[in-house]
């Protein structure tokens, strides 16, 4: 951990605002990403995202300094998420609660007789049609499966930082994020063709 | 190498964590297996798109959590550790009436009582 790391965390122990509020300038956009993709609507997002940092607020004074502040973070926002994913399916709203961008995917796999012929696949996926297709994509994953996929390769977090994030070794992660990723591939593969 | 064994290969490969005897051995296959090429692609393709998908927070976000912490500690949580009868600590406040009396004890031990004429 950096000296400003430690000054700043050491400030957010004083319940200085400042400090608090340079903590959510600094990872506010990591924490609502990575919450994002795992739940895949913007304001369920919105609230976990939020309820993080008041956790972080409040248990602050419990963080010892043995790993770097942000994989601290990202693991309160990891387990908000799997305690959002567990209701939310319990309530058997999986997969029905996914934002627009996931109806621009649909519409896209629909293929209406009017765009089957206008231009190619690759063409056609424009922007935020690819981004709903991902996010559909990473929502059929199991849910531990989905938070490597967002560890890895949209946060472009390292294997170390993962393992301590998940609690798994890093053998683990790298097979079971392969699987994820085939799994990624074949979906897009399958609605792009 | 068979294809089973080349994809299982290529989230080390685009990780760059394949070195040596296997690295060759995947890249011989891929020189000459036109299918395998193909599906390193799609797996390319697919990992690249994940790394665009990073999501900024609403810039609403601070304020939002700013109102929120405010409103669950009633206004009570920044800042007023210092301020007069707000978060003083309890040991502070302890030790101040520890002194107190000390001092007051002390003053009342070393009070001669000058002026007073003991009744014969």
């Amino acid at each position: 951990m950096s000296v400003a790391e430690r000054l700043l965390i050491g400030r957010l122990k004083a319940r200085d605002e400042h400090a608090f509020n340079d903590i959510v300038r600094l990872y506010g956009d990591k924490v609502f990403s990575l919450v994002y993709r795992m739940i895949g609507n913007r304001s369920e997002a919105e609230d976990i995202a939020q309820e993080v940092f008041v956790t972080v607020f409040k248990t602050v004074d419990g963080f010892r300094g043995e790993s770097k502040f942000s994989t601290w973070l990202l693991r309160i926002a990891a387990n908000h998420c799997k305690n959002r994913i567990k209701y939310l399916s319990r309530r058997h709203t999986d997969g029905g609660e996914l934002d627009d961008e996931r109806e621009g995917a649909v519409l896209t796999r629909g293929g209406s007789p009017l765009q089957s012929h206008i231009a190619a696949p690759d063409v056609m996926l424009e922007a935020a049609e690819l981004e709903g297709l991902m996010q559909v994509a990473i929502a059929a994953l199991e849910e531990e499966h989905r938070l490597l996929v967002v560890l890895r390769d949209v946060e472009e977090l390292s294997y170390q930082e993962i393992g301590e994030i998940t609690g798994l070794a890093e053998g683990t992660i790298k097979s079971r994020l392969h699987r994820a990723r085939m799994a990624i591939k074949e979906h897009l593969d399958k609605h792009t063709r | 190498m068979d294809h089973q064994k080349a994809s299982d290969l290529f989230s080390d490969y685009l990780d760059g964590t394949i070195a040596g005897a296997a690295k060759s051995e995947l890249e011989q296959h891929l020189h000459v297996c036109i299918q395998c090429r193909t599906e390193l692609e799609g797996f390319r393709r697919a990992v690249g798109s994940l790394g665009k998908l990073k999501k900024p927070a609403p810039a609403s976000f601070l304020p939002a959590i700013q109102n929120q912490i405010f409103t669950r500690s009633r206004g009570r949580f920044f800042g007023r550790r210092w301020k007069l009868f707000g978060r003083i600590p309890f040991e502070w406040v302890s030790l101040a009436m520890i002194v107190a009396m000390l001092i007051y004890y002390i003053a009342l031990q070393h009070a001669s009582p000058a002026g007073v004429r003991v009744a014969p």
